[in-house]
């Protein structure tokens, strides 16, 4: 190692030479490790700004929470926000003073668009048929109404006129057609649609096409028309696009002396069309009743829930008629409506009374008795010292002693256990079966429509076991079936006090009204005086029953009970029958009778113990059911029981029951 | 009773059976300057979905340097009167009137329904309440709380409610045995509040829980008073037993009809905490269960006005964890809830006074 010289290539060993500090900074900082450094550091500032940035946030917006909220509790608000749907409308209408309006009318589709909002749509197949007409209003463009005619059918072009009659001067009118709308157009509608201007309606043939918009009483603003070419063919879809100038608020109302009651007028018929002379500027109907009052009056402070769904014209028809009643408080009135539609409350705010909205659960039936069932809770809770509840529907007319009949009979169910509700509806009262209005029977079934319900069976009985909403049940069937009613019976008016009037709905139909309602005996004397009212206690009743029955004339058994002539003419009279009965609940010959003699056969209803009670020919008719009725120790022996065989069965005979 | 005095503000409360608006107007032409308070009507949040108009619940008015304000009372079922939370929506002038000061507002409050008499003062004919003094008493402990009935709701989208025929008897017999207990105690005067899995009911689910049992009331023990127990019998609740003594875990419990019992449990204050005592019969076990404290509040459970923690979610949370909101059929009062103690034992000698069957 001692010749070891060192490397003259290496540089000698010692204290490093200093570098420049560009150099030395260039290699700190392109170093690896110091640029895995810079990085971290970079980002730990970046998260720290971060935090600082949003804990400044947070406590900037307390801070503003807190001094927006300084007085009060800061308390958890539910649904504030609780909007209501609300149908496509026109927007806010600022300066503009045209509207711009898009009518399309086909085979299988029509639409109506207003100011580019579709107003209108419809191509589902199989329905929409017939002549679709929109009112809009012509200084807002605000959609009032919305009917479609199917004037392919007939009687839909009486239906038609009848509504564009009704509808106020100066409104806009739309007309469309989908699929046919010609083959009923009979002479009147045609006449009509020429004063309306157009040219094409009057000639509308089969299966045109025809989009029109015009004025009432005013000038047409634009037609298309496309003739179906053959039988078996369509015409042409035609597009429609009109420009409407809009007219002046003021030209659009009437001008009604100031009273609450007009303010609430105007504020109905600027948004709603179709309900005639409401809104008729000469003479518009009255919307505020003064029935005499009713002395005494033990209903005064029994709460009164209509109700309701969508059928806003029943329920205007149906409320006109319970404010005419003498003896109703206005103010115990509720009306709840199952689902977010506007023209129904409309129609409530209309006449200053209170409405409740529901949001629909469940589907057909359920949904019903699901509305039911909110609606009656919600009663009681509004009303929490009322024991009793009256219970009405949409589409009822209401007798003008509708609360005369409840104050008298009233005390009836407070004092009889056995009694399970009162309701003004007989379901065997038709126009040649009831006669008598003082006249009241207790029976074993619930009739509805128009009946009073007990608290304490709703809370204790009815409320708790209420079917769910997965259940498609009727809710009044519910109520009829045994194991709720428990052998508990109605009082009702020989003279029905309600009227139902309603032909569309879930259960209806026009046959079925037709045939089981159009004919129903309604009451229109005011002020009945009901008759030896607490004869229909239990024990009371029977009583009754024993009377008459001793002092009726028995029929001659061998005629037809179906004729006429069964029932001699005398009037005033009491008569009894008797009628084969095995069981309780063998309904077989009254069925039959019931047939032949056009009352409610659908199911059995009216009886009580095996008997039923009518009038026939103006004379009380009784039938007794043998040997089922305790009351048929009353048959001479030498009687023998009524039977009638139900014929035998042809290939579809007529449905199962259907209830309302 | 002389000049109305508050001269600044006179609060005058009006029952709700259907308030016409027309004095609104005269009020407003007279030179008021009016506000009105409304929201919605609580008595259709417990059922689905139900919407209507708002309700009134406050109107101030206001004239130079004087206020009225004037407290919309409602009707609720449970035959008391409810007021509505004073709550100012954004537009509103907070500087309107200094609501700080008002009487009324704070907070939702609930009374007993009192009987009116007329008078006269300063010319004027009004009426008040026939014992004014019950009704001022009971103003600072009036508060009130809604049951969550939209928690309620999903709580019985996710665990079906119980619609047997037991269920219902249970929960027919459980309220009718409440409803004895609150008036035999009313009369007592002796304040109580739901407790354990009868407050679980109200909080989780608005009702009872038909699994429950029995019916669990806390008292106070500074508010216990020795006729207690015979009020009880007299009412038709024998006593069934009685734990420990009123220095020490007191426990009673009666015996209502259809199995149900009532159980009363008696609060001890401590300086951070409450608390109350549990015996096991067998062993002369003692048990403790602890509680933050709190106040009283009211509220509505079925169709009853009747006192809660205000403080519940706590309440709650001490007695039976954070994972309430399952239902839990087995319960084992020695065992399952977290805020149990054991708390020694009864000496032999006490157990003739401490551990009383019947």
């Amino acid at each position: 190692m001692d010749d070891w010289k060192p490397s003259p290539l290496i540089k000698p060993f010692g204290a490093r030479k200093k570098r420049s500090w560009y150099l030395t900074w260039k290699y700190k900082l392109t170093n690896q490790r110091t640029l895995r450094r810079f990085c971290q550091t970079g980002a730990v500032l970046f998260l720290l700004v971060t935090v600082i940035v949003n804990i400044k946030l947070i406590l900037d917006t307390r801070r503003a929470i807190s001094e927006a909220s300084e007085d009060l509790e800061p308390e958890q608000d539910y649904d504030e926000t609780l909007g209501r749907l609300e149908p496509p409308r026109r927007r806010g209408s600022g300066p503009r003073r045209v509207l711009d309006v898009e009518v399309y009318s086909s085979r299988s589709k029509v639409y109506v668009a207003v100011d580019g909002t579709t107003v209108l749509e419809d191509e589902a197949r199989e329905q929409g048929r017939g002549i679709h007409v929109i009112v809009l209003n012509q200084a807002t463009g605000h959609v009032m109404a919305k009917r479609v005619f199917d004037t392919y059918s007939p009687h839909e072009d009486e239906a038609m006129v009848l509504f564009l009659n009704m509808v106020a001067p100066g409104r806009v009118l739309i007309c469309t057609v989908k699929d046919e709308g010609s083959f009923h157009l009979k002479d009147t509608a045609k006449a009509l649609l020429r004063s309306l201007g157009s040219q094409a309606g009057p000639a509308l043939g089969w299966r045109d096409t025809w989009a029109f918009v015009g004025r009432k009483g005013g000038p047409v603003l634009g037609e298309k028309h496309s003739k179906s070419p053959a039988l078996s063919s369509w015409g042409d879809p035609v597009l429609l696009k009109t420009d409407v100038p809009l007219s002046s608020a003021e030209e659009a109302e009437c001008h009604w002396t100031d009273t609450e009651m007009n303010r609430r007028r105007r504020r109905f018929c600027s948004k709603v069309e179709g309900y005639g002379s409401v809104c008729s500027c000469k003479d518009p109907t009255p919307i505020e009743f003064s029935p005499d009052p009713l002395p005494n009056n033990k209903v005064l402070n029994v709460p009164v829930a209509v109700i309701a769904g969508n059928r806003p014209n029943y329920l205007y028809r149906m409320l006109r008629s319970l404010l005419s009643a003498q003896g109703v408080s206005p103010q115990m009135i509720t009306v709840f409506i199952d689902g977010y539609y506007e023209e129904p409350m409309d129609v409530v705010a209309l006449f200053g009374l209170r409405g409740i909205q529901h949001t629909p659960i469940s589907i057909k039936n359920a949904r019903v008795s699901q509305h039911y069932k909110a609606s009656l809770t919600a009663t009681f809770n509004l009303f929490p010292e009322a024991k009793f509840a009256v219970v009405l529907e949409e589409d009822l007319d209401i007798a003008v002693d509708f609360f005369s009949f409840l104050s008298q009979s009233i005390h009836l169910l407070e004092e009889d256990d056995s009694l399970y509700c009162i309701s003004a509806w007989n379901d065997q009262g038709y126009e040649h079966t009831a006669e008598d209005p003082a006249l009241l029977y207790r029976v074993e079934t619930m009739p509805g429509l128009g009946w009073v319900l007990r608290r304490s069976l709703y809370k204790e009985e009815l409320e708790p076991k209420w079917p769910t909403p997965e259940k498609l049940w009727d809710w009044d069937m519910w109520m009829r079936m045994p194991e709720q009613r428990r052998g508990r019976e109605c009082i009702i008016p020989d003279v029905s006090r309600s009227y139902h009037f309603g032909i569309v709905g879930l259960n209806m139909n026009g046959y079925f009204h037709e045939a089981y309602f159009k004919k129903h005996k309604f009451n229109t004397v005011p002020g009945v005086q009901l008759r030896n009212v607490d004869s229909l206690k239990k024990e009371a009743y029977e009583v009754e029953i024993h009377r008459l029955l001793s002092g009726a004339e028995v029929l001659d058994h061998s005629k037809d009970p179906c004729e006429d002539s069964f029932l001699p003419d005398t009037e005033g009279h009491t008569f009894v029958a008797f009628i084969r009965m095995e069981k309780e609940d063998d309904f077989t010959t009254w069925t039959q009778l019931a047939k032949c003699l056009h009352i409610w056969d659908l199911d059995v209803r009216g009886n009580h113990r095996g008997l039923w009670r009518l009038f026939r020919k103006k004379n009380h008719f009784l039938v007794v059911g043998v040997p089922a009725s305790p009351y048929s120790v009353k048959k001479p022996p030498s009687v023998t029981p009524i039977f009638l065989e139900p014929p035998p069965k042809e290939e579809g005979a007529p449905g199962a029951a259907e209830q309302t | 009773m002389g000049k109305l005095n508050n001269a600044n503000e006179s609060s005058l409360k009006i029952i709700n059976a259907y308030l016409n608006e027309g004095w609104f107007r005269i009020a407003e032409n007279m030179g008021f300057q009016c506000l009105k308070i409304e929201s919605k009507d609580p008595r259709l949040d417990g059922i689905d979905s139900l919407s209507g108009t708002e309700i009134p619940l406050h109107y101030i008015c206001k004239l130079a340097t004087h206020a009225i304000h004037l407290v919309v009372f409602h009707e609720r079922s449970g035959n008391y009167l409810w007021h509505g939370h004073l709550r100012l929506k954004g537009h509103i002038d907070k500087k309107f009137v200094p609501f700080q000061k008002l009487q009324f507002g704070r907070y939702p409050g609930a009374f007993d329904r009192p009987e009116l008499q007329q008078v006269t003062i300063d010319g004027l004919t009004v009426r008040i309440p026939k014992n004014p003094v019950h009704f001022l008493e009971e103003i600072p402990h009036s508060r009130f709380i809604e049951c969550r009935y939209k928690e309620a709701r999903a709580f019985f989208q996710q665990y079906l409610d119980d619609n047997t025929v037991e269920a219902m008897t249970f929960r027919k017999s459980a309220k009718d045995l409440l409803q004895l207990a609150a008036k035999t105690l009313k009369k007592l005067g002796v304040r109580f509040w739901l407790s354990s899995g009868t407050c679980l009911g109200w909080y989780r689910q608005c009702n009872i829980i038909p699994y429950s049992k029995d019916v669990d009331l806390g008292i106070f023990i500074q508010d216990y008073k020795s006729d207690i127990i015979i009020a009880f019998q007299d009412a038709g609740l024998p006593l069934k037993h009685k734990f420990g003594k009123v220095e020490d875990s007191l426990e009673l419990s009666f015996q209502g009809k259809d199995d149900v019992k009532l159980d009363i449990f008696f609060f001890y204050e401590e300086t951070d905490h409450m608390w109350n005592g549990g015996t096991q019969a067998k062993t002369g076990k003692k048990f403790k269960y602890l509680f933050p404290k709190f106040t009283l509040c009211w509220t509505e459970f079925v169709d009853m006005k009747v006192h809660v923690p205000c403080e519940t979610i706590e309440y709650i949370e001490a007695n039976y964890g954070k994972t309430w909101k399952i239902p839990v059929k087995m319960w084992d009062w020695k065992n399952s809830p977290p805020n149990v103690r054991s708390n020694g034992i009864w000496p032999i000698s006490e157990w003739d006074e401490v551990i009383q069957l019947y």
